[in-house]
């Protein structure tokens, strides 16, 4: 029963023109398709193929194409094989629909996304702060977000050779660090 | 000691003396004597809170129990900061973990102690260019000792803590006060982070004064800025809504205006 409705699923796939889809194993499968026909997609996979969990959408910044593209994984538990949904969206303005109504923690992974991308989903319930409830930078999570830029503008950092270490190495321990690899010593930015 | 006859007014000082106001000559002898007790009591009985953030807390529980014990140096977990003396800070410390560390930091009473084990806390560690990750513990909050390591063994651990009583029994483990007296350069650092409306519900340079520990570097640009966006604290409203008790309540509440 399985193995039919696994050879139906891949059948059907194939018989629509607007998309790719490729078998990458037993259990997995990745359907590459436009981003105007993924929400009819998914309306099909969950309401006629038994993919009724969804269980991530994940984000990839594709900063040299301009485009960010959306992964939703679908999860059936009767034909027990998960299709990965690839769909790509301009960067600028990142702006796309959201899958709410048909799979309801879409409204979890487009918080997500939209916190760490900045990727607008036009009908999600609720995009307000999720993790970073203090963050109020860039999202962090795109390309061209210069996180060690970020955290020298907003951090200390410890001396590789403070007093302290200096009064443990009198009674001998310390640490050894090789000049070369003390990337942050404050004392040499101080000398410059 | 309190007077009895000085009633506390709000916003003025406490009628509460503690300990020796600074210059006043000691005229007890044996005062030495039982400040050396009192120290060594001390370091031999040290709660420490069960708060831990990051993986060095896994370190923790072969420390605390049979294989290297902690208790066989009167060191004991403890569940609430209000009667800890020892936070341990295992690990990474996130910009919203750091909040809430300092708030329980603030909670503490004093004396209190900090120690920073792993990397992560001297210098942020593994997750130097994290974006969400606090770098430097001490530019928060005093830390009395470091173990650095990643994660450091149950040995290390045991040697730091060694470390620390050692250093309350010489009188050397003052960090805490270091809190009081610079609270404007922790506050700023605060400040930076959290951003111009910080505010804690302990109000640190009332407990300075308090403690007699009030020094030049306590107020300044950053407790100004406190000021002008503190909010006062209001206690929380006491409310229960549990349907059943409420329908008896008001069952009560009839019965008792009809008789």
């Amino acid at each position: 029963m399985t193995n039919e409705l696994t050879t139906w699923l891949d059948t059907l796939l194939a018989e629509l023109d607007a998309i790719s889809v490729r078998r990458t194993s037993r259990r997995r499968l990745r359907v590459e398709v436009a981003s105007d026909a993924l929400p009819a997609l998914l309306e099909l996979l969950r309401g006629r193929a038994s993919f009724v969990h969804l269980s991530a959408i994940s984000c990839v910044d594709w900063i040299d194409a301009g485009q960010f593209e959306l992964v939703y994984h679908c999860w059936s538990y009767e034909i027990q094989s998960l299709v990965s949904v690839h769909t790509r969206i301009p960067r600028e303005p990142g702006v796309y629909i959201s899958v709410y109504d048909i799979y309801t923690p879409a409204a979890f992974f487009e918080r997500d996304i939209h916190e760490m991308f900045g990727v607008w989903f036009e009908g999600s319930p609720d995009l307000s702060r999720f993790i970073l409830t203090e963050w109020d930078g860039p999202p962090p999570m795109r390309k061209d977000f210069d996180s060690e830029a970020w955290v020298n503008q907003h951090f200390g950092w410890q001396d590789y050779h403070p007093d302290w270490l200096k009064n443990l190495e009198a009674r001998g321990g310390g640490i050894a660090v090789p000049p070369d690899e003390q990337r942050f010593s404050r004392r040499t930015v101080d000398e410059t | 000691m309190t007077h009895i006859d000085q009633v506390p007014t709000p916003g003025a000082p406490l009628p509460v003396e503690i300990g020796v106001k600074a210059g006043a000559a000691r005229t007890n002898p044996f005062a030495r004597v039982f400040d050396e007790l009192v120290r060594f009591a001390q370091s031999r009985s040290l709660f420490m809170l069960h708060y831990c953030t990051g993986c060095g807390a896994v370190e923790l529980p072969p420390a605390m129990t049979s294989r290297f014990d902690m208790e066989r140096l009167g060191i004991q977990p403890m569940v609430s900061p209000r009667q800890a003396d020892i936070l341990l800070i295992t690990g990474y410390v996130s910009v919203k973990t750091l909040k809430r560390v300092i708030l329980t930091y603030e909670q503490m009473n004093s004396p209190k102690y900090v120690i920073g084990i792993c990397s992560c806390t001297v210098n942020g560690g593994m997750y130097w260019q994290s974006y969400a990750t606090a770098k430097k513990l001490n530019d928060y909050m005093p830390v009395d000792i470091y173990i650095a390591g990643c994660m450091p063994r149950p040995e290390a651990v045991i040697e730091g803590l060694r470390g620390l009583i050692e250093n309350i029994r010489t009188g050397r483990a003052d960090a805490w006060k270091d809190y009081y007296r610079r609270y404007d350069h922790y506050l700023g650092n605060q400040q930076r982070l959290f951003g111009a409306d910080w505010q804690t519900p302990t109000d640190v340079i009332a407990e300075a004064r308090h403690y007699d520990l009030f020094g030049p570097a306590t107020l300044g640009a950053h407790t100004a800025l406190l000021e002008q966006h503190q909010r006062p604290l209001e206690a929380l409203e006491m409310r229960i809504e549990i349907p059943e008790l409420m329908r008896r309540r008001s069952r009560a509440d009839q019965g008792g205006t009809a008789q």
